[in-house]
């Protein structure tokens, strides 16, 4: 998209409000500016979000961040179908920071697997709005009512006369904006449900894609930066003469984040950090050992805040024949995003433009903000291409950096974090500890209580916007974070993060206490794919599992009698049974496991089947069902569920960040291991057929899998793991 | 110092033990080859060296002056793509798509190799290039599908 058609949006859009609702708004200026625009360039600039050029292209405006869950094919799909265009006829250009871009909460974020619920009725009333536009232009010149005119194919149509929308674009921008555009019904969906290829392929197997790392902008220099062994640590002596002497290096800057090197290549850069020494602080985070820390919360019995208090389970477990359960872990992980964090920023005169890979470009201006100490609105960014995200890329502590090396050297600087750097500067998923208990009298399950241990994500974003916001004015820092909280909110209780997953369990325990109790500590964390359900369902699963076993219950039908009958839950564990083959025992050496869960509005069941090969777990096979309303893009889901399933092996089996004396021990691929080709199990999943509203799609496929494997361990040797990594915990069974 | 990337022979300005990568992506504005680790841990900067994959992260340019080194870009012909990358877009591989041209420039010098893999032979050759987002399953299922492509390439 060219600047001037962004300059015309934005005119457009202050004419009209800026909400997605608001998306089919116009009138007023707006159709003034919309009549100028398609007389001069042929281009009907329907609404914020879709423009139909003279060449019958659409143009479409994603403020979402394309990090691999397919965004941008969703969209495209979903105005696609709506207008009536083929999907190849439809660009997505990803919105920048522009304030009417801010749909969710008063954000514009890519999180909490939101984007299709979010934008399914909005934006396909955006196209409608365009179609019924092109129809009334079409319908006018032809002199025959609008009602029996059709879009079709990037045509409107009317028995044998067809005119192509680029014919339509400057009578259109005439007619006027309906008010309520009528909606396709399921049935007359002709790409919703069908298309079966993603918009962002091609550039993303022949090398053109631009991600954050590849931007070029004129006059651009480079920054490699080198951060302190400590988190937050402050550099205290710099000798830097010999760097400087390097060439192409133009200066070797201090902050207190850390030092950079620029130059005018990264190579240079980079060369020339070799010639850096530097002494530094103790940091931020009191020598923090997450071994100590992890024993601490797992010896640890205390009280916290009630998030659910159903019945007495303090009763049912004081009268109980037998109580199974207890301590359930998981470390702190890191995203690991193959792309590291980068950004590219121009900083003058007190403006700040940036070039990101953000989950939030919103975050971004408020980081940049923050440390320039300018305004929220000085701070323009563009968002590019993301090299996966997975929740890293909302945090834009690389933004700030980049904006302020740019200040000091008084040039575009694109700043590219090493692995190191990526890997331990922090913003990790938060260390776990839950106690749990189930109750069993008379072989039936009678109560359960938890009480969940973790560093609050929440308090440590209250943290992150205070700080991030400290120079703006009280009432914007007030809007932001409460925005950025409310929109992950999932439930009343204080702490949403900590125990989303297990506060609304669908399980019907009658008696049921779950609490909660915040851990403390300076090293800040953050939003990991899935956030908290990441762990709860390790929990719920491993704790319902254990009560299967110890009532000798088959693991389908116990889940089952404590699940509301007709509920989704219900359909999909009855469709995994069948999917999974459950009721042939598996062949010698197979173990087979279960686990569900219900996040982001989608529910997702999983059957691992493991074996034990050279003293390791391995996974060879997992079936997986989701119920997640209606299937826009039945690839994509698919592809979501096998992407869910690996990273979330990856965690379980494997992952984990330990800190030593502060000091972070996993620095590259090496030390915090991903699932390879030969580890890969074989992937079986199958979407339940719905017309509900679609739901969530990223996220929900990974808290099964780690309590599928568990528990399939479990059937298969007996050793009953309660600690992630698995692998870890298999190799140490009986030590602890 | 003198390359020769994708068929045409290009002067550098870079000391001899500079990363392929960074002379490819900054000196050359071949940025399909990307950066992930730095390592060779990864596999996202695979290139081809001699026809033969190679870490571009840590091969220094002095290394392979010499020698053909051959790009994403440089993959495809004017009229098409490579089967691989075909593969690529029939199977729906790429998802964030940052390591897909270390896979696809991977797959290609293998299926050379091994013109009709299995998948344990291509769970082998694949196993060292990391994904992210987890697409190893549709690069399992991509592999096969170029391995038909090629086999009807004429000769």
């Amino acid at each position: 998209m060219s600047v001037s058609r962004r300059g015309f949006l934005h005119g457009v859009l202050i004419g009209g409000g800026g909400a997605l609702a608001l998306a089919a708004c116009g009138g007023g200026n707006g159709q003034a500016l919309r009549i100028e625009h398609a007389d001069k360039t042929g281009e009907l600039t329907a609404n914020l979000y879709i423009t139909v050029l003279a060449t019958g292209r659409v143009a479409l405006i994603v403020n979402k961040a394309e990090i691999g869950q397919g965004v941008s094919t969703g969209y495209a799909t979903l105005v696609a179908d709506e207008l009536g265009v083929p999907l190849d006829h439809v660009d997505v250009q990803f919105a920048g920071s522009s304030t009417a871009m801010r749909t969710s909460a008063n954000m514009q974020i890519t999180g909490g697997s939101t984007s299709t619920a979010e934008a399914f009725v909005p934006l396909r009333r955006a196209a409608a709005s365009a179609r019924e536009m092109l129809i009334a232009a079409a319908a006018a010149q032809w002199r025959v009512p609008a009602a029996d005119c059709r879009a079709v194919d990037g045509h409107v149509v009317h028995g044998a006369d067809r005119v192509a929308f680029g014919d339509l674009t400057k009578h259109a921008a005439r007619m006027a904006v309906p008010e309520s555009p009528r909606l396709k019904t399921a049935k007359e969906f002709t790409l919703i449900g069908k298309v079966d290829r993603r918009v962002d392929a091609r550039g993303k197997v022949d090398g053109t894609a631009q991600f954050g790392i590849d931007v070029v902008v004129p006059d651009m220099v480079n920054a490699y930066a080198i951060h302190g062994p400590v988190f937050g640590a402050k550099p205290t002596k710099v000798s830097a003469d010999a760097a400087r002497k390097r060439p192409g290096v133009i200066d070797v800057i201090a902050f207190p984040w850390g030092v950079a090197i620029v130059a005018a290549k990264y190579w240079q850069a980079r060369a020339a950090a070799a010639d850096v020494q530097i002494e530094w602080d103790a940091g931020a985070i009191d020598a923090l050992d997450s071994g100590a820390m992890q024993k601490a919360m797992r010896e640890h019995r205390g009280k916290g805040p009630t998030a659910r208090d159903d019945g007495d389970a303090g009763s049912a477990i004081g009268r109980a024949d037998i109580v199974v359960g207890g301590v359930y872990e998981a470390p702190y992980l890191a995203h690991a995003t193959l792309e590291p964090q980068n950004a590219t920023a121009s900083v003058t005169a007190g403006r700040a433009e940036v070039w990101a890979p953000s989950q939030s470009p919103t975050l971004a201006q408020a980081f940049v903000a923050d440390a320039l100490g300018i305004g929220m609105d000085d701070v323009t960014v563009h968002v590019t291409l993301c090299g996966g995200g997975f929740g890293r890329r909302a945090i834009a502590d690389v933004c700030a950096q980049a904006a302020l090396i740019s200040q000091r050297v008084k040039r575009p600087v694109k700043l590219t974090w090493t692995r190191e750097s990526d890997m331990t500067q922090a913003w990790y998923r938060p260390v776990y500890a839950a106690r749990v208990e189930g109750a069993v009298r008379d072989g039936r399950v009678t109560g359960v209580r938890m009480h969940v241990l973790s560093q609050s994500i929440a308090l440590s974003s209250k943290k992150l916007f205070g700080a991030a916001l400290s120079s703006l004015p009280r009432p914007l820092v007030e809007m932001l974070s409460g925005a950025a909280l409310a929109l992950f909110a999932s439930n009343s209780f204080g702490d949403v993060f900590a125990t989303e997953g297990l506060t609304n369990t669908p399980y019907q325990f009658g008696n049921f206490a779950l609490s909660a109790e915040p851990v403390q500590n300076k090293l800040p964390v953050a939003f990991w794919r899935s956030v908290g359900n990441s762990v709860t369902g390790f929990i719920m699963e491993g704790l319902v599992d254990e009560l299967a076993a110890v009532t000798k219950q088959d693991p389908f039908a116990l889940r089952r009698t404590l699940l509301p009958a007709n509920s989704r839950q219900r359909r999909v564990l009855d469709a995994l049974e069948k999917l999974a083959g459950w009721s042939t025992p598996p062949p010698p050496g197979i173990g087979r496991g279960v686990a569900r869960h219900f996040a982001f509005e989608t529910e997702v069941a999983e059957v691992a089947e493991v074996s034990i090969v050279d003293g390791r777990i391995r996974v060879h096979r997992v079936y997986c069902v989701v119920d997640c309303g209606l299937a826009v893009n039945p690839d994509i889901i698919v592809a979501q569920m096998e992407s869910a399933i690996i990273f979330g092996l990856s965690a379980a089996l494997d992952q984990e960040i330990t800190l030593v004396a502060g000091v972070v021990q996993q620095t590259n691929y090496d030390t915090f291991p991903l699932i390879r080709m030969h580890e890969c199990p074989e992937i079986i999943v199958q979407i339940l057929p719905s017309e509900e509203k679609p739901t969530g799609v990223g996220e929900p496929g990974l808290p099964p899998i780690a309590p599928a494997v568990a528990n399939a361990v479990f059937r298969l040797t007996g050793v009953r793991l309660r600690r992630m990594p698995l692998q870890k915990a298999w190799h140490a069974r009986g030590a602890s | 110092m003198k390359l020769v990337v994708n068929g045409k022979p290009v002067e550098v300005a870079v000391p001899a033990e500079t990363p392929l990568l960074w002379a490819l992506r900054e000196e050359l504005g071949l940025t399909g080859t990307k950066f992930g680790c730095g390592r060779a841990l990864c596999g996202a900067c695979t290139v081809h060296v001699d026809g033969l994959p190679k870490r571009s992260c840590v091969t220094a340019c002095g290394d392979v002056a010499e020698k053909a080194i051959l790009t994403i870009e440089g993959l495809r012909t004017e009229a098409a793509l490579h089967p691989v990358q075909q593969a690529w877009i029939e199977e729906n591989v790429p998802q964030c798509g940052y390591c897909q041209a270390g896979q696809i420039m991977t797959a290609v010098v293998f299926l050379r190799a091994v013109p009709n893999p299995t998948d344990a032979q291509i769970d082998d050759a694949m196993s060292a290039n990391l994904c992210r987002c987890g697409t190893y399953p549709r690069i399992r299922r991509a592999v096969h599908r170029a391995a038909e492509l090629l086999a009807k390439e004429p000769k």
